[in-house]
């Protein structure tokens, strides 16, 4: 397995539980932890970007024969569903709640609203319906969360019903440690964790909320302690629901650390801190990686392999000065380049095509040859590094991922059985 | 394949170089070539400042983006940020990164500019390991009470900077090379030919038991084990920001690892080991055909034995009903190669091994021995300390030497290196 963001955790865990010996390679950490700690499917529809799509699974289904080319198209409806249920499963309620089949509007920290199917159940009480009067609180000593400029766009936004929330902002300053005026987002969530903390920050707080409202507070509630926000909610006496930072954010951390934690005790082997590059090939067959380990390299041998080590954003596909698109890792061939221009030079203007550029795979998840070049028999592909969707616009990019994971897992385990 | 590239940054000119008598190779290097090559691969996405475990026990150090790719800008020979000092140099930023930004050698070298002109005497003796052996193996008894004495180390304290509660190793009253001596001939074959074994200084002086098990395992596979007569690798200069005396030290040991010819080389002296493979050369700039020959061939104990098991060629292992934590030290970590022995010891048969989860110990080599650190490197190791004392009271497990002092003074745990329980499910003890 080549790659541990969610795609990459995911089949590596689901192969793992299927009793596979199983190599996580890695160059740090994945770009889970960077997410905002939701699942998101479909939020916007690719073909029309300005609908919110209301059910995702429906929407992936008709998205399917809609665009053949996009990855949802060869993953299928039930392997997203399938993915989606083994990671919810996974994970557990204390760290997913939410239904594949509906969207919630969720506030984002500049106070949009942001459509997921799965969340943290410290977000729930943020969902923006009619009638919502939310206390929007920031703290003095964090940047990244702007109380006056979330509550400001969240209360002149309106909903796709019509409806609207009210929202007010109020700061309060409660240091997360001594002595320090800058601090993370991370060092907030590591003094919810005590519940002394708690206590402190909730007697400062609790004089300051009115009747019937909703805290909205900065996603810092507790790192390692599941129970710190509704510990929060109780001490408040008024639900509370988190907002999720840039990185580092916290949920992000809480998704990439149960995963890593739960795929090194199925017995994964990870090996983190280097580039996988020099790959062999005999036969049509991939045989053999190198990663570069301190000293030397060594060769990391496999029955099959698994590429999923994202798209442009991790650095899995690069465009050089030239126009050239590589896939940096195995050099394959990539799907999506007849398009001219990949660029536009309108920066605001619409869709760059080259976003869709990727690596083509058949229903299986096993890699294919857009172009009649030769690619090894034994090679799956997962998660960002697909060809065809535009994740971020679209907002697919963990329903892909977990999608593809689990179908090239499963097909793994069939063909290796 | 993805070397940083970037144009070469601005030199200190010949007259401030000359100037300059303390400014070495070395330490123009460090501040001037590698630091800033991989800077500009940072995208600012704060997963370093996630796993750093000092900045998340205190506000003192602001945190490996700040002081290493940030602050770096800023630095043209000078010092821009004190809170530098507060880098333990555990690595995990650099090992965390996904851009490949080498964010603790950065740190490290800038550490070693900012020191240059005022090295503490302390730092310059807690760094002398080879020394701290050869005098205290022969008075072991004398050394561990004078060590154990509460008002010695209150005043040591006091004069030398090093913290009257830190961890030190204990004495013992034979060293590795005195065993050799003494012990007889071998009792198995040698069915596989040579192998060389590096046990570095706290391997030779101190935790003798590793050193002798690891060689008992060695030839219980077959191998006829050579241990050539061998210096410091430097490491505890180096970290201390002594570029050139550590250059010097790790040159001097390669010479001595060569002498006993073109082998495979195997240490169970895991963070000695990373100096070799690479931090002498990535953060001192090291860059001779010696070093690069022993980097090559050098070997983890686990990580050899873990390769001997995945060729199918490890003897069968007898059953050792037990849970034991395993703690995976950050300057193995940083070489790299995964957790090998966490792969090893799972192939017990009974044994169940509980990775510690934690970054690093807190010790980080003589870290946390100093008197203005003590209390950080405590913060550090104490989620640790917990875990192994919940996980198992009387025994945890853990391959570098410091850390193994680290987590017994800060547990009261007792704690070895993973070889002990190969030895035993081997038959050997």
């Amino acid at each position: 397995m080549i790659g541990a963001g969610v795609a990459g955790l995911t089949a590596a865990l689901r192969l793992a539980r299927a009793g596979l010996n199983v190599t996580l390679l890695t160059k740090g950490v994945g770009g889970l932890q960077l997410s905002q700690g939701t699942v998101d499917v479909l939020g916007y529809s690719p073909t029309d970007p300005a609908t919110r799509v209301a059910n995702p699974l429906a929407a992936v289904a008709e998205l399917a024969v809609a665009d053949p080319k996009h990855p949802y198209a060869v993953i299928g409806v039930d392997a997203v569903r399938t993915g989606l249920a083994f990671l919810h499963e996974e994970l557990g309620e204390q760290l997913l709640v939410g239904d594949p089949e509906t969207n919630q509007l969720f506030p984002t920290a500049v106070g949009a609203i942001r459509p997921t199917c799965l969340a943290q159940p410290s977000m729930l009480a943020g969902i923006c319906m009619d009638g919502a009067r939310f206390a929007i609180v920031g703290l003095r000593r964090l940047k990244d969360f702007h109380a006056e400029l979330i509550a400001g766009n969240l209360a002149r936004t309106p909903l796709p019903d019509g409806g609207h929330v009210s929202a007010r902002h109020l700061t309060i300053d409660v240091p997360a440690r001594p002595r320090e005026v800058d601090s993370s987002g991370l060092t907030y969530a590591r003094a919810f964790d005590d519940p002394e903390f708690r206590a402190r920050f909730a007697a400062e707080l609790r004089p300051e909320l009115r009747p019937e409202e909703t805290v909205g507070l900065p996603a810092v509630l507790g790192l390692k302690d599941p129970t710190a926000w509704s510990h929060l909610a109780d001490l408040l006496d008024h639900p509370v629901f988190e907002i999720p930072l840039p990185p580092p954010s916290v949920p992000g951390m809480r998704l990439n650390n149960a995963l890593m934690a739960a795929a090194r005790a199925a017995g994964v082997r990870v090996i983190n801190g280097s580039f996988v590059d020099t790959p062999v090939h005999s036969g049509g067959r991939l045989v053999s990686v190198n990663v570069e380990t301190a000293g030397a390299p060594r060769t990391i041998t496999g029955d099959v392999f698994v590429l999923a080590t994202g798209g442009f954003e991790s650095g899995a596909l690069t465009l050089d000065s030239y126009g050239e698109v590589t896939e940096r890792v195995l050099g394959l061939p990539l799907a999506g380049l007849d398009a001219a221009p990949l660029l536009h030079g309108d920066y605001w203007g619409g869709e760059q095509p080259l976003f869709r550029v990727g690596v083509a795979v058949d229903p299986s998840m096993r890699v294919t040859s857009p172009d009649g070049s030769a690619v090894p028999d034994n090679l799956w592909a997962a998660g960002g590094i697909l060809a065809g969707a535009v994740r971020w616009t679209e907002k697919s990019g963990e329903g892909i991922a977990v999608g593809s994971a689990v179908k090239a897992a499963d097909a793994i385990v069939e063909e290796l059985a | 394949m993805n070397t940083p590239q970037s144009s070469p940054p601005p030199r200190r000119s010949p007259e401030q170089l000359s100037g300059d008598p303390a400014v070495s190779d070395s330490l123009d290097f460090a501040g001037h070539e590698f630091a800033r090559a991989s800077l500009d691969h940072c995208v600012k996405c704060t997963i370093c400042e996630t796993v750093c475990p000092v900045s998340a026990v205190t506000p003192l150090f602001s945190g490996p983006k700040f002081v290493g790719p940030q602050a770096e800008r800023f630095r043209n020979g000078e010092s821009v940020d004190h809170s530098l000092d507060y880098c333990s140099s555990c690595g995990a930023c650099t090992l965390a990164c996904p851009q490949g930004v080498q964010i603790a050698e950065l740190n490290s070298q800038a550490r070693a500019v900012m020191k240059a002109d005022h090295m503490p005497v302390r730092d310059r003796l807690i760094s002398q390991t080879t020394l701290m052996g050869t005098m205290m193996t022969p008075v072991a008894p004398l050394a561990n009470a004078v060590l154990a004495n509460k008002p010695i180390r209150t005043v040591v304290e006091k004069v030398f900077g090093v913290h009257r509660d830190a961890p030190m190793p204990p004495a013992q009253t034979q060293t590795i090379q005195g065993w050799l001596k003494k012990r007889g001939p071998r009792k198995t074959p040698a069915t596989r030919g040579p192998i060389v074994f590096f046990h570095g200084c706290a391997g030779g002086y101190f935790e003798v038991e590793t050193s002798k098990r690891s060689i008992e395992v060695l030839e219980h596979l077959g191998y006829e084990v050579l241990v050539p007569k061998q210096g410091c690798c430097g490491l505890a200069q180096q970290s201390n920001g002594l570029f050139d005396q550590a250059t010097d030290a790790v040159l001097k040991l390669c010479d001595d690892l060569r002498a006993a010819g073109e082998l495979t080389i195997v240490s169970s002296s895991g963070s000695c080991t990373g100096m070799l493979k690479h931090e002498a050369h990535e953060i001192m700039g090291v860059d001779d055909e010696r070093l690069k020959d022993v980097a090559t061939r050098i070997r983890d104990m686990m990580e050899f034995l873990l390769e001997v098991a995945d060729a199918g060629e490890l003897p069968e292992l007898s059953p050792i009903e037990m849970t034991v934590p395993y703690h995976a030290p950050c300057q193995l970590k940083s070489q790299g190669m995964g957790m090998p022995a966490l792969d090893v010891l799972r192939l017990i048969p009974g044994l169940t091994v509980v990775e510690s989860g934690a970054t690093c110990c807190g010790i980080a080599g003589t870290y946390g021995l100093k008197k203005e650190k003590y209390e950080i490197a405590q913060a550090v190791g104490k989620p640790l300390f917990e875990m192994v004392r919940d996980t198992n009271p009387d025994l945890a497990l853990c391959d570098t030497e410091t850390c193994r002092w680290q987590i017994r003074k800060g547990s009261g745990v007792p704690t070895e290196h993973p070889v002990f329980l190969i030895h035993q499910a081997l038959g050997l003890s």
